[in-house]
């Protein structure tokens, strides 16, 4: 199946560029990396460290658990050294394969375990996605926001609670829609649930989905062709330029910056423990969209600067999922 | 008043979603009766999706339509040319065509349009708003504004419950399905009827592909059939293998779909994957024939005999 799917351009492209003796790095995605989103910005991470470093890349796309299993044996016993794994649903999968295989590191995009070869990457989106909210609250007429998401998973919701809370700090009164549509790439659900909320009176929208926000901004565009003035929000990846008819800014993780340093510290033999990015770090912002501009109020924007500051001093704590485990056994190697 | 607005516009997405479904099942009963379970339904319906995409951009929704359609219904070919010409077993030529269309849909959509994506804006089918109709309250919308692959649909039922049941040919395609041994003394060339019956329902399941990126959606990403060729399958069971009743299973999963997302937006605090679950366990009481005895085409799933 691995074969047959890594023959069918699952995406097993190597850098013929680079030579064999380089450092290999891998990336598994659990949906495809053309969702111009989350999965794509692993997809430039991964080509960041290839162009930057000077690694052998290779990249495959994995829909079941037995395939993460498979992939991530399969890239470690062919000499990866790096392996990422980019989701939280990647954990057990990479916690069995770094047992197997000590002398390879395994990382998680939104893990939740440690270990001597195995990392964690907690984004710290929530904090971009709280700023993402107070702009949502100040630009609602209605006093309606709505939330897409893929899969009820603890990265995902911690994105809509912090969004929901910057929602509230400049509109306390807001009611916040929430659908979750069981899927990370379903176009016409996302566009359907979507739709369901302008319906409710909605009028300022973020999404958590893959390729699925194609949908989602589908139906808020059709919404706005309608008369109605509805704005969406990207995330996950500067989206602006997605959608930039619809959107006016985005929860935005640098996830190629991330990778990037996560392989240098890896190469430098200090990568260890949980790889921790946020705010403080500039990983993470919300970046509203230069083509909407004057849609967020200036005051508004003064005060998401305030709060951006308040949370980087640490003067500011947004409410989180806190899914990182005790590290167990053994501290994490230096 | 906002009521009413409210269900109006729920049984406009109910109708909207069960679509391509209804497509896509009737296709797939047809493939069934003569004795053909096409697994492969779901790579018919991401590569008309695709196809349709291409086919519009290049010459229009109208024509996106008809590449979606001829996508679906090559796929269903190279898969009858296998499961039905090589007798190969019907389920695993099935599965590999899905998984490899899934895969090569990928590829092609990443070579026009770069590895990481790009969200399309794809021309639409329009919508046929019929005068006064449309107008009425409730169900108006639902009814009478729907895009021309609604209709197809809706036509389609009658025309194959007649094909089916009141013509020699249709006599001919159910033989095939009940029994190729009765079929072939009758005289009947069970390995091109089945051929033909796949091809047709991959054309359907092409044509439910085209609706959802040219009608529904106005984009295409990879994945986007997110399984509504299998849940095609489960309708046909549901619908009992009858053109009315599958139409009528199509809407019911329709319903089911636009429910969920109307209930989750109202703030009702009940777990989502209760009413994803629903339909399926539907089918299944359908299948253990809680609604009246239901018996698939003896002969399905059976070798051909080529």
């Amino acid at each position: 199946m691995c074969l047959f799917l890594a023959a069918l351009g699952c995406d097993a492209d190597s850098d013929s560029a680079a030579d064999s003796a380089a450092p290999a790095v891998a990336l598994l995605t659990s949906g495809p990396v053309s969702d111009a989103g989350w999965h794509a910005g692993a997809y430039e991470g991964l080509q960041l460290i290839g162009d930057s470093l000077g690694f052998r890349t290779s990249h495959q796309q994995t829909r079941t658990p037995a395939e993460f299993d498979e992939a991530f044996l399969a890239y470690a016993q062919s000499g990866y050294g790096l392996i990422f794994g980019h989701g939280f649903e990647y954990q057990d999968a990479a916690s069995r394969a770094a047992e197997l295989h000590p002398e390879v590191t395994f990382v998680v995009s939104s893990g939740s375990r440690s270990g001597p070869n195995l990392v964690p990457i907690v984004f710290g989106l929530h904090e971009a996605s709280y700023l993402a909210g107070m702009a949502a609250g100040a630009i609602t007429r209605s006093g309606t926001v709505g939330m897409v998401g893929g899969v009820e998973i603890p990265s995902a919701r911690g994105t809509f609670i912090a969004f929901a809370a910057g929602v509230r700090a400049t509109r306390p009164d807001a009611a916040v829609l929430e659908t979750f549509i069981g899927s990370w790439d379903d176009v016409s659900a996302a566009k359907e649930a979507a739709a369901a909320q302008l319906r409710q009176g909605a009028d300022a929208l973020i999404h958590n989905v893959d390729a699925a926000s194609f949908g989602f901004f589908q139906a808020v565009r059709e919404a706005r062709a309608r008369g109605g003035e509805a704005w969406a929000f990207g995330m996950n990846r500067d989206q602006n330029d997605v959608a930039p008819d619809v959107i006016v800014g985005s929860a935005v993780i640098n996830i190629p910056g991330i990778f990037l340093e996560t392989a240098r510290d890896w190469r430098a033999g200090t990568l260890g423990g949980p790889m921790l990015t946020g705010l403080a770090g500039g990983s993470v912002d919300f970046v509203p969209n230069p083509a909407r501009s004057g849609v967020i109020p200036a005051a508004s924007l003064v005060r998401i600067d305030e709060a951006r500051a308040a949370i980087v001093e640490g003067r500011l704590e947004v409410p989180r999922i806190d899914f990182l485990e005790p590290a167990a056994g053994d501290p994490p190697s230096s | 008043m906002i009521e009413i607005a409210a269900l109006s516009s729920f049984l406009l997405s109910a109708v909207g979603l069960a679509v391509p479904i209804a497509l896509a099942a009737l296709g797939e009963m047809v493939s069934e009766r003569a004795g053909v379970i096409n697994i492969g339904l779901e790579g018919s319906v991401i590569w008309g999706a695709l196809g349709g995409a291409l086919g519009a951009l290049a010459a229009g929704p109208w024509a996106g339509l008809g590449t979606g359609a001829l996508c679906g219904g090559a796929t269903a070919l190279l898969f009858a040319l296998f499961a039905v010409r090589l007798d190969t077993d019907q389920i695993i030529t099935g599965t590999a065509i899905t998984l490899g269309s899934l895969g090569f849909t990928g590829v092609v959509f990443q070579g026009r349009f770069g590895a990481t994506g790009l969200a399309l804006e794809l021309p639409t089918v329009p919508v046929w708003e019929i005068p006064l109709l449309a107008g009425l309250p409730v169900l108006g919308p639902a009814l009478f504004e729907q895009a021309a692959t609604a209709w197809v649909a809706l036509l389609l039922a009658p025309a194959l419950g007649w094909f089916l049941f009141r013509t020699r040919w249709g006599l001919a395609l159910r033989a095939a399905g009940e029994s190729t041994v009765a079929a072939r003394a009758a005289g009947e060339r069970v390995v091109r009827i089945r051929i033909l019956a796949a091809v047709f329902g991959g054309c359907l399941a092409g044509l439910a592909g085209a609706h959802l990126s040219l009608v529904h959606t106005g984009t295409f990403a990879e994945g986007m059939s997110a399984g509504k060729g299998f849940i095609a399958i489960a309708v046909v069971v549901l619908g009992r293998w009858r053109p009315w009743g599958v139409l009528a299973a199509a809407l019911f999963f329709g319903c089911a779909e636009a429910l969920q997302f109307a209930l989750q937006a109202v703030d009702a605090d009940l777990p989502y994957p209760l009413f994803l679950a629903l339909p399926y366990v539907l089918s299944l009481a359908a299948l253990a024939g809680w609604f009246g005895r239901s018996r698939a085409p003896a002969a399905l799933g059976g070798a051909s005999g080529g």
